[in-house]
């Protein structure tokens, strides 16, 4: 257990790291402020972590966004003593690096060529296309229940 | 809610008093909605100002274009609407108001106070300079890069080409040009930059590259937003976000596409 752990270290900290960097970055974009960058950058690491470690034990890439989303949600509202209100604002800046643009992107352009084949062998890419689609659907549902979830329960407020 | 017609006539002063507060609470409202706040931090921070500045009753309805509010104090009652613009996030803006309705919420601040609070907090709430938004947003798109699989050869191009289309993202933004316009130039712009750096530099995951190059167009905060609403109740506003989502994405997915063809990467 031990031995596996420490021979997915490097992965483990080499997806932390860009999902910091990822989530730091957008904060840029959405104008966070220097501090808050920080725990942005925090949070997208916590979250690639989570979800690195939860596909390496088995997971599918739904659930593992699912606990990712939910552990940077629980763990940013415990932290609102530091935090401030702006907690639910980290988790989700934290939780952007996880928002699949690139299989949203891999669907419509698949789309795009079923449209435009004219063979009728189109079959498989047809399949291949509607799979990312509902995969789109499903992680970002689970992003999105994964940082509701906490803060309803925890009655965490937004002001 | 009471269902009497606004009392213009009745006592004019009253009537003035009740439309400088509808005016400013719709106008936090509108503020914090562009600045990626969910409908129910938009309702509850109205209601924080409407009470704060002695109504007794509030209702408001939010749609992605506009708001109405009706107030309630004593026996006048009041009906506004307010335009929304663009929605976007800025998140020191947004907890900038929160703060202020906070404040206002407690009592002892007059709408024409709030609404000067407003303006210098739009004027003046810091931005980060534009230079360093596009180097951070191409930052962002080598490290999503990186997460899906592309080599180090794609790193550079990748970052290069988010970079140079976030910054003419914002030069076009600033010249008006419609925003779903905006997104598939900005994808067939960045992706075919971000493919052509990456089969110069020998990398062997060039789609991955193009693809990568367009992410700074992935709406995040209204997708989750989008639920958000949904879960609070406000289904309406939730679908509108999902549609602008999809639109987007549309958009910006036709960039990419016409950017393969330029780069003759078969699909």
């Amino acid at each position: 257990m031990t031995d596996q752990l420490i021979a997915m270290l490097p992965y483990l900290a080499h997806q932390a790291v860009f999902g910091a960097i990822a989530a730091a970055g957008f904060g840029v974009l959405f104008n966070f402020g220097w501090r808050s960058l920080a725990w942005c950058a925090v949070a997208g690491a916590l979250a690639l972590g989570i979800r690195t470690f939860s596909q390496k034990h088995g997971a599918s890439l739904e659930a593992a966004t699912f606990l990712a989303a939910i552990g940077t949600s629980c763990i940013a509202i415990l932290g609102r003593r530091w935090l401030g209100v702006a907690c639910h604002a980290i988790a989700l800046a934290g939780c952007i690096p996880m928002v699949p643009g690139a299989f949203f992107g891999q669907a419509l352009l698949g789309y795009m060529a079923v449209a435009a084949d004219t063979s009728g062998q189109s079959v498989a890419q047809l399949v291949a296309s509607a799979q990312a689609f509902i995969r789109v659907v499903s992680i970002v549902g689970a992003i999105g229940a994964g940082l509701a979830i906490p803060a309803y329960l925890l009655r965490s407020r937004q002001f | 809610m009471n269902t009497q017609s606004d009392t213009a006539e009745g006592d004019p002063l009253h009537h003035h008093a009740l439309d400088r507060i509808a005016h400013v609470t719709l106008r936090a409202g509108a503020i914090l909605a562009q600045s990626g706040a969910s409908v129910r931090v938009v309702h509850e921070g109205a209601r924080m100002i409407a009470g704060g500045l002695g109504v007794e009753v509030m209702g408001m309805r939010s749609g992605y274009a506009s708001f109405e509010i009706t107030l309630e104090r004593g026996r006048h009652t009041i009906t506004r609407m307010m335009q929304i613009g663009p929605h976007g996030v800025n998140h020191r803006l947004d907890f900038a108001v929160r703060d202020l309705v906070l404040r206002a919420s407690q009592g002892g601040m007059a709408p024409e106070q709030i609404e000067r609070e407003l303006d210098r907090l739009q004027r003046d709430t810091p931005r980060h300079p534009p230079w360093l938004v596009a180097i951070a947003t191409g930052a962002a798109c080598a490290a999503f890069g990186r997460l899906l699989g592309a080599d180090w050869a794609s790193f550079v191009p990748m970052l290069a080409a988010a970079g140079i289309g976030q910054r003419i993202r914002h030069w076009l933004l600033g010249h008006h040009v419609n925003v779903f316009v905006v997104a598939a130039i900005i994808g067939c712009v960045a992706a075919t930059l971000g493919g052509l750096g990456a089969r110069l530099a020998g990398s062997a995951t060039v789609e991955l590259a193009m693809m990568a190059s367009i992410l700074l167009l992935v709406p995040g905060v209204p997708s989750t937003n989008a639920q958000t609403d949904v879960l609070d109740g406000y289904p309406t506003m939730g679908s509108a976000r999902a549609v602008w989502v999809i639109m987007i994405m549309v958009f910006a997915v036709t960039g990419l596409w016409l950017a393969e063809f330029v780069l003759r990467i078969h699909v």
